[in-house]
């Protein structure tokens, strides 16, 4: 028996011995990043396509577009454009939506916050990607070394638009090309060097893109290709006045004229760079399309004008736009199957430039807004008693609509996308892919980059508003802003035109300009004040100190 | 290496459970032996043990923590309505991540909150609560926030018996929100010019969703055995109904323990297994229904459209139909089986070895259904959890006993190993709704991201030795080491080292207290520890792994890609806490007087939390790492009096307060070079409901250098009338400049949400064979925000959302969260008033004893709260503490009737 028991103690001890082995993790669950990367294949889905599915989101603050307290909604709640009143007990939240209409956001808002977050985690992201690249052994070179340079080119593509947005945020950012960095030696760039940093690195890997339409369905599906990255080409060139500018609030702006750039070995100013990437798309065939409304649908991967889209498909992504579901009535989204949020709508301004009501009151209104008496699938879309009819009144929009009798019908509401009667949750998960940017928008650039540099963009100008069977009108700086007012309504561009054409700034209805303002200061937003909690030694931006 | 470790568990534990013989006897391996060996008196800590004679109100109670709630000091029991217990707490929160539930022992079997759930408190034999560090070192990292360890019935040697206990209990709600009636509402809407949507009817939708609850539970429990051998084998059933529908709850159980003492003494074998199987039924969006019933205009119909829909309000969209929101299905099913065994060698008289395994299997069932009425397209959702636990430890133990010296010294080695597995899906768009989750395949769309499955496996091995040391039963000591290993930390920081001494002196015992006649036993101790925390963190915190992120649109197919999605921190390592602890006993006056005196101080250092980066150069914001301290200390004092005693009267008092304080002291360090530091005000639980979205809506923050749970709010200045003659909340501006609401702004700490005194007590008293109990519980230094008055006072808000009454004179058109709405939470709560009648039987062949007992539970609370119950999240942190927010049941009495015959 005693042996017995000697065998039993050390059975134990020896059992326990052997625990080294036995704490170790080995996940069954995930992948360790050594196996992610074993093959070409490998490394062109996780460290390259991987990256496309942080361009769209399904929570607050994450996605470029479609979900919101985020990139779209500080690009358009912030502006003359779109409106979030407050409803009485809805809609209020703390203040936050008022925040962005009034441009009283401080540095610890936390949409700020974690839009600086979701952007610079997609940047860390890219450089764990061109990490990846670097490392692949490429054994006997089995592999083109061409195509590492391609998958290399667009992950740096990606990482530049991302920049983009940071810097067309926030001004002043890090510069941070690699994951081996001590956070203490993070600087802040001033906004030129973070300008010049994004335009270097799309041009030298834009022509290492695909040459390939990035809207259609296919092998390049939703990436960055050769057009995408000529788009943002423009649209940097087309601000390079305000991205030049290291000192905002003195009121003193570089001029166009005299910046200047390499494009291909010519040397350029910023409005003839503009035109030049503007003038690229003639090689892709990207034309207008018969109706504005086209480009919206449930089908709008078919757009022969869009080049720039979130694919959306409700039983593959998890991305998500709830543009629709937070701002049409809840009756109106029960009649289409759905719950919805009775939220943002067109200010006042918006209704002016559309000239809403009026005789000749553009025909892309009604396209891109609902008002007046509802009708969906051909019958009258009927309120909680089942009996009144459901309008939208929207002069009655204003920024405080608590006691209000309009309180909950105030405002035209946002259409512009096709109503998907597949969609899922609430409308939320649809067909239609979310445009970020599109041909239009070309032709607007091109009118006003010729402008700018003295020459006439009427011509441009006129196909866009001829398109929607509008007459034709003379090139201005005040008839192009109006015309990116009217055709690009509530698409995201709206802080970025009216801070080019220095209007952000101004007053408008329900919106005092605030003391202090006429600076531009709030033409940048501030640096997350966590963000200065780390690195104590980051400056504020100016007028949030 | 690790196949052949877990082969050499699983034949460990086969041989365990396959030796013949039975019977249970005590609990945990280390404490057993201390028992055994007639040391309950070494325990040099704070053991508090409970036995099934204080359980007053055992019978009458289906759960078995409500039998000794207010019972301990520093134990806290949250309950929310529900059956399931929210939160226990012993001696507060000493951890960000987790792991502050005491770890629950029962027979030696490690289990958590939702086994001792199923356990019938017929069944308990005891509970012992140990809280000192010194005690709670022997169970090593499990024991860091208290062990609560429970001892089952077994059978006693002798006579065969059956135990046979039921009880019925009826509750009825007498008091809800006070709001606006369908008449009221109308009123209001038209003295103020305000269109309302009226269909004419007058519905409480309150009452509505109410009903009379309804519970009752049997137990039956055989035992008997000789010296040799015994058994118990103990089947219970209950069901639940709570007083508000949709909530219901079915728990059949069975316990079986058995002992056999093998070659003359030399093997005890004992066996134990336990079974339980639970249908729970529960509200899905418990505030979503709550804040619905008070809120929907009263001018609805009650029950559906002829046409089978629900007349919702869709123009508030934080809302909906109660009726509609009756018809979700939030089922779950928990099955529970575990199984001890114990061996114990009685090698020489000083000498034992022990070998003890345990297996537990778990499985959590969760199905949902939303119809389409009240969800798009209605979706379904399934989820299984398995979780599997092996465990067996090994220990020496030698003692002796010379003179008047004792000396034990105790060797352990344990191995543990945990599999949690398990998946989920959903499915949406449903063409009808008749088969619910039943039938999957009747929804069309399968969304990407909603279907996954889990894969889990920590594990853990540990070493202990321990020295005791006894002089002449009037000196102890004890020393103990642990080392306690664990899967969860980096490569080299998996192992922690945690010693513990502790010294007791019985004074009473020494010759010049001899005279002191009124003093029955005196005894002072003291005690250091360490111990180590783990159990908040998952698994693979600290090894970079890649997970799917989505599909990728580009190609020919659909791909999965895969990234990174969290910071990994390969420098993860053991939280540790270190306690001082002292304390004093005595009984006084041949037993009438007891008292005990305790104070504890913890430091809790290398906090795990998920603490904010900075991104860059980081990828995401949080990296869950160790920096953070944080201490809390509290004195708990317990005294007991029989001021009568006769032949034919016994009264009892006791009573115990503990007075708690805690102070978060660090959430910012170092971390190989990189600052790593915790925003200044971090939110905990934050308003919710229509307007109150993100913005200044946070309430309860945690702020370093205050304690955990402090409310941080703008100043009111009390109503103000604005030139409407409406009311707002006026702010003071408290740092010059404009008015802002943000963090850091115009807002200062204004009160904590944990109570900083809490207050258990019971008398009982007993006259010939019938007896009479009052439990009652309090708690004080505490706030609480009422975010329901915030929302329902503020009339901005009709018609879409009704309001209170008293909203109409009060006028008030404003939900900022300020302080005006932050209350004094201090309570005392009557729990329960249990009469009982022990029948004097004749002896007879058949019935031994009959005991009728009749008691009434929640019999009223006295507190200045305005709310509805101060009786909310006031102890574990997270996203409801110190908010009432629209999420409290209406109030009830409840009414039980309990019989429980021997044979």
């Amino acid at each position: 028996m005693k042996r017995t028991i000697y065998f039993l103690i050390a059975a134990t001890v020896l059992m326990l011995m052997s625990c080294k082995d036995f704490l170790e993790e080995k996940q069954r669950d995930a992948l360790t990043e050594d196996k992610a990367f074993q093959s070409m294949n490998d490394l062109k889905n996780n460290a390259v396509l991987s990256l496309y599915n942080y361009i769209g989101g399904n929570s607050d603050s994450q996605g470029l577009q479609g979900t919101g307290r985020g990139v779209y909604d500080l690009n358009t709640m912030t502006t003359d454009e779109a409106i979030t009143p407050t409803r009485g007990g809805d809609w209020y939240d703390g203040g936050f939506w008022q925040d962005l209409f009034l441009h009283t956001w401080g540095s610890s808002n936390t949409a700020l916050e974690n839009t600086w977050n979701y952007l610079f985690k997609v940047v860390m992201l890219c450089n764990s990607s061109l990490e990846r690249i670097d490392a692949y052994p490429n054994p006997e070179h089995l592999y083109d070394e061409t195509m590492l340079d391609n998958y290399r080119a667009e992950v740096r593509a990606v990482r530049a638009m991302f920049y983009f947005y940071l810097m067309d945020l926030f001004g002043r950012v890090p510069i941070v090309t690699t994951n081996d960095v001590n956070s203490s030696e993070l600087t802040l760039a001033n906004r030129s060097q973070v300008y010049q940093f994004i335009v270097k690195e799309l041009q030298e890997t834009r022509l290492y893109l695909p040459w390939d339409r990035s809207n259609y369905n296919g092998e390049n599906y939703g990436r960055v290709t050769i057009p995408v990255a000529n788009f943002l080409l423009a649209k940097l060139m087309l601000n390079a006045e305000i991205y030049s500018d290291d000192n905002w609030t003195d009121d003193i702006y570089p001029d166009g004229k005299t910046i200047t750039f390499n494009v291909l070995g010519t040397t350029m100013n910023a409005w003839e760079a503009c035109q030049f990437y503007c003038n690229t798309f003639k090689d892709f065939e990207y034309v207008l399309e018969e109706s504005l409304a086209e480009n919206f649908t449930t089908t709008n991967e078919k757009s022969r004008e869009n080049i720039f889209t979130i694919p959306m498909d409700p039983n593959l992504y998890s991305n998500r736009f709830i543009y629709f579901f937070r701002s049409r009535n809840c009756c109106h989204g029960s009649a289409l199957g759905g719950g919805s949020e009775n939220g943002p709508c067109a200010t006042i301004e918006t209704l002016r430039a559309f000239k809403y009501g009026k005789p000749d009151q553009d025909t892309r209104f009604d396209i891109t807004f609902y008002a007046d008496t509802i009708y969906e699938n051909g019958e009258v879309v009927l309120m909680d008693d089942k009996v009144t009819p459901l309008v939208y009144y929207p002069w009655e929009v204003k920024l405080n609509l608590t006691g209000s009798p309009y309180v909950e019908l105030a405002g035209a509401r946002f259409h512009k996308y096709a109503p998907d009667p597949n969609a899922n949750a609430d409308g939320r998960a649809c067909h239609n892919d979310i445009v970020l940017f599109r041909y239009a928008d070309v032709l607007l650039m091109m009118a006003e980059a010729k402008l700018r540099n003295g020459e006439d963009g009427t011509a441009e100008l006129n196909l866009v508003r001829r398109r929607s069977l509008m007459t034709d009108t003379v090139a201005t700086l005040e008839t192009i802003l109006n015309e990116r007012h009217l055709e690009l309504a509530w698409e995201g561009w709206r802080r970025n035109d009216l801070i080019r054409f220095r209007q952000f700034t101004r007053s408008y209805t329900d919106r005092p300009q605030l003391p202090g303002e006429e600076n531009g200061y709030t033409t940048v937003f501030p640096i997350p004040s966590s963000m200065i909690d780390f690195h104590p030694s980051w400056k504020q931006n100016p007028g949030y100190e | 290496m690790k196949q052949t470790t877990m082969k050499t568990i699983l034949l460990c534990t086969a041989f365990c459970m396959s030796m013949s013989g039975m019977a249970q006897e005590q609990n945990d391996s280390v404490l057993t032996f201390d028992q055994n060996l007639g040391q309950n008196r070494n325990f040099s800590g704070n053991a508090e043990t409970i036995d099934e004679s204080q359980m007053n109100n055992k019978d009458q109670v289906t759960n078995a923590l409500d039998a000794i709630r207010g019972r301990v000091a520093g134990l806290t029991v949250e309950r929310n309505g529900l059956n399931a217990m929210n939160a226990v707490r012993l001696r507060g929160t000493t951890s960000l991540t987790g792991g502050n539930d005491p770890l629950i022992m029962i027979d030696g079997v490690l289990g958590d909150l939702s086994l001792l759930e199923s356990i019938f408190p017929s069944d308990i034999e005891s509970f012992t609560i140990l809280k000192d560090a010194s005690e709670t070192s022997q169970f090593g990292s499990r024991g860091a926030s208290g062990v609560i360890i429970i001892t089952t019935q077994r059978g006693t040697p002798g006579k065969l018996r059956v135990n046979y206990n039921s009880s019925f209990s009826i509750s009825n709600v007498y008091k809800r929100y006070d709001m606006l009636s369908a008449d009221g509402y109308r009123d209001y809407a038209r003295k103020n010019g305000i269109k309302i949507v009226d269909l004419g009817h007058s519905t409480n939708f309150q009452k509505a969703i109410e009903q009379t609850g309804l519970s009752m539970q049997h137990h039956l429990a055989f035992q008997g055995g000789t010296e040799q051998s015994n058994y118990r084998v103990a089947v219970g059933y209950s069901t639940e109904k709570l007083v508000v529908k949709n909530n219901s709850d079915r728990t059949l159980q069975s316990n079986m323990n058995m002992t056999q003492m093998l070659f003359n003494g030399f093997l005890k074998v004992e066996l134990g297994m336990f079974a339980s199987r639970q249908d729970l039924k529960s509200l899905p969006d418990v505030q979503g229904i709550l804040y619905s019933a008070a809120c929907l205009n009263p001018t609805f119909p009650a029950g559906a459209n002829p046409d089978g829909s629900y007349p919702g309000y869709a123009s508030a969209s934080q809302i909906g139909n109660p009726y509609a929101h009756l018809q979700k299905k939030n089922d779950d099913e928990n099955s529970h089986i575990s199984t001890h065994a114990r061996l114990t060698f009685n090698i020489t008289k000083d000498l034992k070895f022990l070998l003890f395994g345990s297996y537990t299997h778990n499985i959590a069932e969760k199905s949902q259904y939303f119809p389409t009425f009240v969800w798009n397209r209605g979706q379904a959702y399934k989820e299984t959890n398995k979780r599997q636990m092996l465990m067996g430890d090994a220990v020496i133990n030698w003692d002796k006993k010379f003179n008047k010296h004792l000396v034990s010294l105790l060797g352990l080695a344990e191995i543990q190993k945990k599999v949690y597995d398990g998946y989920h899906v959903t499915v949406t768009n449903f063409s009808t709704n008749e088969t619910g989750y039943n039938d999957l395949s009747a929804g069309a769309l399968r969304p990407w991201d909603g279907t996954g499955s889990i894969y889990e496996d920590p594990r853990m091995v540990s070493y202990m030795v321990r020295a005791n040391y006894t002089f002449d039963d009037k000196y102890m000591f004890k020393a103990s080491a642990r080392a306690d290993g664990s899967s969860k930390f980096g490569d080299n920081h998996k192992w922690g080292f945690f010693p513990s001494v502790s010294g007791t002196w019985v004074i009473s015992k020494e010759p010049f207290m001899r005279n002191v006649k009124a003093i029955d036993e005196l005894k002072i101790n003291v005690g250091y520890g360490l111990s180590g925390n783990q159990d908040g963190i998952d698994s693979y915190t600290s090894i970079a792994t890649m997970k799917p992120n989505g599909f990728v649109p580009a190609g020919a197919g659909n791909l999965v890609s895969f990234s990174q999605l969290k910071n990994a921190n390969p420098e993860l390592k053991w939280e540790v806490s270190s306690t001082f602890n002292m304390g004093i006993d005595a009984k006084l006056l041949h037993g009438r007087l007891f008292f005990s005196l305790n104070y504890y101080n913890t430091q809790v250092h290398d906090m795990l939390y998920p603490y904010n980066v900075s991104v860059p150069p980081f990828t995401y914001n949080i990296l869950v790492a160790n920096i953070g301290s944080m201490s809390n200390r509290g004195l708990e004092i317990s005294v007991g009096a029989v001021p009568l005693a006769t032949k034919d009267m016994q009264l009892s008092i006791n009573a115990n307060v503990s007075f708690q304080g805690n102070k978060l002291k660090s959430l910012s360090g170092d971390f190989q070079g990189i600052r790593l530091e915790a925003p200044d005000y971090i939110p905990v639980a934050t308003l919710n409901g229509a307007g109150m979205h993100g913005g200044n809506n946070n309430v309860t923050y945690q702020i370093v250098g205050q304690s955990l749970g402090s409310f941080y709010l703008p100043q009111s200045t009390g109503l103000q009338v604005a030139p409407d003659g409406s009311k707002y909340y006026g702010i003071r501006n408290l740092n010059g400049g404009d008015i802002s609401l943000e963090d850091s702004e115009d807002r200062y700490i204004a009160g904590q949400a944990m109570p900083k005194v809490l207050l258990g007590s019971n008398i009982s008293f007993r006259y010939k064979d019938f007896d009479i109990s009052i439990q009652a519980n309090g708690a004080f230094g505490h706030k609480i925000y009422n975010g329901t008055s915030l929302t329902y006072m503020n009339t901005s808000s009709f018609p879409l959302y009704n309001i209170f009454t008293k909203a109409v004179e009060e006028n008030i058109k404003d939900q900022t969260a300020t302080d005006y709405w932050l209350e004094k939470g201090d309570y005392v709560n009557i729990d329960y008033i249990t009469v009982g009648w022990k029948v004097p039987i004749k002896q007879n062949r058949f019935v031994e004893s009959l005991r009728l007992s009749c008691s009434m539970n929640n019999v009223a609370t006295f507190t200045s709260y305005s709310g509805l119950t101060p009786m909310i999240n006031s102890s574990s942190l997270g996203k409801t503490l110190g908010l009432d927010d629209k999420r409290s049941f209406p109030l009830y009495h409840s009414y039980t009737l309990g019989i429980s015959i021997g044979f």
